[in-house]
């Protein structure tokens, strides 16, 4: 390609002496080149941080929200919540006591002590009772007796309870002994009628500490309701001795 | 090609995130393109402002730079469009073009005897005859003398044909000389 391009112009014009960017500003544009380029992995990290932080978010929030909603509906479906004020007051859940053991701490909570402590509206006499007395409000929270021939050794639960429960007032001895024989002693007469095996009796004894008043009344009033009369009389009979203060419904005096 | 490396590798290997790629380049470069801004704004201030905005145009477009062709044309194109702005700012840039007719190719005799005077009037009278020149034919002027570029690359660089900027040259030549005679 031919260029007018004119050499000798060419050359004076590059006699002249040529003007010079001033210092500062070639240190300006070095020093910027440099932190744009310097930036450049930065520019990418926070990309991946602009890019996954609101996922991440997100999903935190459905975790927490999702526990907290299970926390809660499990607390809602709380068998003693649904119960009668009277009887639910009397004694704490079996669920909430084994919330107790799981997370109570060394020494008892503010809220752990109000379970215990504190008399509830609608709570009956008997249970007030037990509280002036010290009798802790259902099995589940039955601090050990002291260990005899005739006591049962500790479930290794029991072993693993925490100081909180420990720390509940001891009842006196011969009531809980007493408790604990009547349940040994029905499931010793179901095992001698040939009704329960040993081991099964022994699993109807480890229910029954276990088995709420509640439940015990709910299971009464299946029997009932099944014509199994001599069998529910039975039960019943068995309920009172355990649960002497206890004020039964209507439909079971 | 100038040194080991060309100014597009230079321009790549910063991309990447050579520095020292960018140094090399901009050392390269910065001369000719000050003084293409220089003598186009005829402002010192608005030339160091032109410069320092035209490499930091190069810098933040590392990222994105492609082989398309050559690295001046490209920065030569980036300060064009700075010069425009530049200009509409202050609206002052014409655009004027002298027709071809007025233009008359001076003996080689005559140049030749200028370029016989001592070569610092010679580029001194030159600079004033630059300076004269209206900006489109100085700008091609300029282009070529100090991006290096082609009659095609001015084109490109200023938006304008291929036969416009051949036009703009011829006429930004013919001038030159003419100031240079008439001051002998």
């Amino acid at each position: 390609m031919i260029e007018p391009r004119d050499e000798e112009l060419s050359r004076i014009y590059r006699d002249a002496e040529g003007p010079q960017p001033p210092q500062r500003v070639d240190d300006n544009i070095i020093a910027a080149s440099r932190r744009v380029a310097g930036a450049k992995p930065r520019s990418a990290r926070a990309g991946f941080v602009r890019r996954w932080s609101a996922p991440v978010a997100l999903a935190a929030t459905v975790v927490v929200t999702s526990t907290l909603t299970l926390v809660e509906f499990d607390r809602q479906s709380d068998p003693d919540t649904t119960t009668s004020a009277a009887s639910s007051d009397d004694r704490p859940s079996r669920s909430r006591s084994a919330r107790q053991k799981a997370t109570a701490p060394a020494t008892p909570t503010p809220q752990a002590r109000r379970d215990r402590e504190e008399p509830r509206a609608g709570e009956g006499t008997a249970s007030n009772e037990r509280l002036a007395t010290g009798q802790p409000a259902f099995a589940a929270d039955v601090p050990r007796a002291p260990a005899g021939a005739d006591q049962p050794a500790p479930s290794p639960d029991a072993q693993r309870a925490p100081e909180v429960l420990r720390q509940v007032p001891r009842a006196p001895a011969t009531p809980l002994a007493a408790d604990a024989n009547t349940l040994r002693e029905s499931a010793l007469t179901l095992q001698r009628a040939g009704v329960m095996s040993a081991p099964a009796g022994r699993v109807a004894v480890s229910e029954a500490r276990e088995r709420t008043p509640e439940k015990w009344l709910e299971d009464i009033r299946k029997l009932k309701t099944q014509a199994k009369t001599a069998e529910a009389e039975r039960e019943l009979a068995e309920f009172r001795k355990r649960y002497p203060d206890y004020r039964l419904p209507e439909d079971l005096r | 090609m100038r040194g080991e490396a060309s100014d597009e590798e230079l321009m790549l290997r910063y991309g990447k995130g050579d520095v020292r790629a960018f140094e090399v380049l901009y050392r390269r470069h910065r001369l000719p393109l000050y003084r293409f801004l220089l003598r186009q704004a005829g402002d010192a201030a608005a030339a160091e402002e032109l410069f320092q905005d035209t490499w930091m145009r190069v810098v933040n477009s590392r990222g994105r730079y492609e082989v398309r062709t050559k690295f001046t044309a490209w920065v030569y194109a980036i300060a064009h469009d700075r010069l425009m702005d530049f200009f509409r700012a202050r609206a002052s840039f014409p655009g004027r073009e002298e027709s071809e007719s007025a233009l008359e190719d001076l003996p080689a005799r005559e140049i030749a005897a200028e370029l016989r005077l001592d070569r610092k009037r010679a580029a001194e009278r030159l600079l004033a005859a630059l300076a004269a020149l209206p900006d489109a034919q100085r700008e091609a002027f300029l282009l070529q003398q100090e991006g290096e570029l082609s009659i095609e690359e001015i084109a490109a660089t200023t938006g304008a044909s291929r036969e416009t900027a051949k036009s703009r040259l011829r006429h930004a030549v013919a001038k030159l000389r003419a100031g240079l005679e008439k001051e002998s």
